[in-house]
């Protein structure tokens, strides 16, 4: 399985059409996500994880790494299995 | 005679969603009024008390003087206990006489006389055991009373409500402003224009074919055609608009581009040019620049209409447009197929296609498919927003009935939502 990390980098990458990606990147600034994007990408983390984002929480991360953060926590809490 | 509107059947309002999601049945409207001020106004009572949904108890309090959901309300008075969706032209029930249940067909309670003898004598903690014991122990008769069905009844009847309503409103004439120069067509006796209202030059008021009501304060702006039967309400502006037949607009409204026999709720905009026919819209809805509804199929058969999301109801009626809930806002260039349904606190971005037929409420239809979007919370905030611009205030209650209305309709949204995740990893 891959790592969370490299998923979160994968959905984002086939979504926003960028080919490298880091974690200190801004999905906004420096990937060009637009509002509508970040609402897509939170369906496609669900989605892909299998778990359930609260919105305004989901919605406030900026960074990839905040992202992979977050999400990785949230598994945790749901009881999803990933693999660090 | 106390007049006791009732409104418990969940079975019942799901034929009005998404109208009926923030507002009692009574609330709806046909002609220049709603339908209990029609039944009011048809049955005359002392006074009213209502009993509506548990989860908009608290929030219909804050919207009426009188009692909701207080059973107290009902000793000591004689009482007609009537169902709100009960055509009020040519009812004849009044306080006076035996007391007695009335059911249709199906033995569905359309009213029950109930002296106030009896009233001490029948048992229910709530409304609804309160009828069951009226149904129980008083006489029961079969009655055909006519009653609205779905929501589209009312769209498709409100030309001739209109023209009833002139009728009976007695007003004809000028009280308000009307500027040169300005074009009347047909008889000056079925226009009125209220006291206050202001009708800008290069109007057309065309009452041919029907009377023109323009309510207090309304203001129509030049270029503006307005054709009867028509009621503009209080404070609503028209803003060049093509204003065809059998619109019930108002109060407060912001209307443009071309509207034809609908009714909207106050405050809703639909500013901008497109086309509007055959729907019904809620109130504290935007509709974007060209939002356009087709109100007639290509093949001018009859219209089905989703109501649940899942199994589509035929109309019967060649002419149904669109039913757009409360709060629910369009983008520029939205287009709405025949039989629509926006539910309420819905927020639409368009796609350049026509949408699909039914949205659920609080969907964010982005992409082309429904989402979570930012979820509730935004949907609040906008909805603040757009009420502080009228001097307006959301309210704690409104917002308890809100949450309680994103619960019940949880399960239609999370099915569109997995619908549209499934076109989203295609």
């Amino acid at each position: 399985m891959a790592t969370v990390e490299e998923r979160v980098k994968a959905i984002t990458a086939r979504k926003l059409g960028v080919d490298e990606i880091k974690m200190e990147d801004s999905f906004t600034a420096d990937l060009g996500a637009e509002s509508v994007d970040s609402i897509e990408l939170v369906a496609m983390f669900e989605e892909e994880f299998g778990i359930e984002m609260d919105e305004d929480a989901a919605l406030a991360v900026q960074t990839v790494g905040d992202a992979v953060k977050f999400i990785a926590e949230v598994c945790r809490q749901q009881g999803v299995e990933i693999e660090s | 005679m106390r007049l006791i509107l009732t409104d418990r059947s969940h079975e019942i309002r799901g034929k009005f969603s998404p109208l009926s999601l923030g507002r009692p049945l009574w609330d709806l409207r046909c002609g220049m009024s709603s339908l209990r001020e029609r039944l009011v106004g048809r049955i005359r009572p002392g006074d009213v008390a209502y009993f509506v949904p548990d989860y908009m108890e608290e929030y219909y309090r804050t919207q009426v003087a009188e009692p909701v959901n207080d059973m107290t309300a009902l000793a000591g008075h004689d009482l007609v206990i009537l169902d709100p969706l009960v055509k009020a032209d040519g009812l004849e029930i009044s306080g006076k006489g035996k007391s007695e249940v009335g059911l249709d067909e199906q033995g569905r309670v359309l009213y029950a006389r109930i002296g106030r003898g009896e009233v001490e004598r029948l048992r229910g903690g709530n409304m609804d055991e309160f009828l069951a014991s009226a149904k129980a122990s008083l006489p029961n008769v079969a009655c055909n009373l006519p009653v609205w069905q779905y929501t589209w009844d009312l769209v498709l009847a409100n030309g001739e409500q209109l023209k009833a309503d002139f009728e009976i409103s007695g007003r004809s004439g000028i009280d308000g402003e009307v500027e040169e120069p300005a074009a009347i067509r047909g008889s000056r006796k079925d226009v009125y224009v209220a006291q206050g209202a202001r009708i800008h030059p290069m109007v057309t008021l065309d009452a041919e074919h029907g009377p023109v009501y323009i309510d207090e304060g309304a203001e129509i702006h030049p270029f503006s055609r307005i054709e009867g039967p028509c009621y503009i309400g209080k404070k609503s502006i028209l803003l060049g608009a093509k204003c065809r037949e059998g619109n019930s607009i108002g109060p407060w409204c912001r209307i443009g581009g071309e509207v034809e026999e609908s009714i909207i709720h106050g405050y809703s905009n639909k500013y901008h040019d497109g086309f509007l026919g055959h729907s019904y819209v809620g109130e504290w809805v935007n509709l974007g620049a060209l939002t356009t509804n087709s109100d007639l199929k290509n093949d001018y058969s009859s219209v089905s209409v989703m109501l649940d999301g899942r199994r589509p109801i035929d109309t019967g009626s060649t002419k149904v447009g669109s039913l757009i809930g409360d709060h629910t806002k369009t983008s520029i260039g939205t287009l709405l197929n025949t039989g629509s349904y926006l539910g309420a606190m819905t927020l639409i971005m368009a796609t350049g296609k026509p949408l699909p037929k039914y949205i659920p409420s609080f969907a964010w239809f982005i992409e082309g498919i429904a989402t979570k979007g930012f979820g509730k919370g935004r949907l609040y905030e906008t909805a603040k927003t757009a009420m502080s611009r009228r001097g307006c205030k959301w309210s704690a209650e409104a917002e308890a009935m809100w949450d309680a209305v994103f619960e019940m309709t949880a399960p239609e949204r999370n099915a569109a939502i997995k619908k549209g995740r499934k076109m989203l990893f295609k």
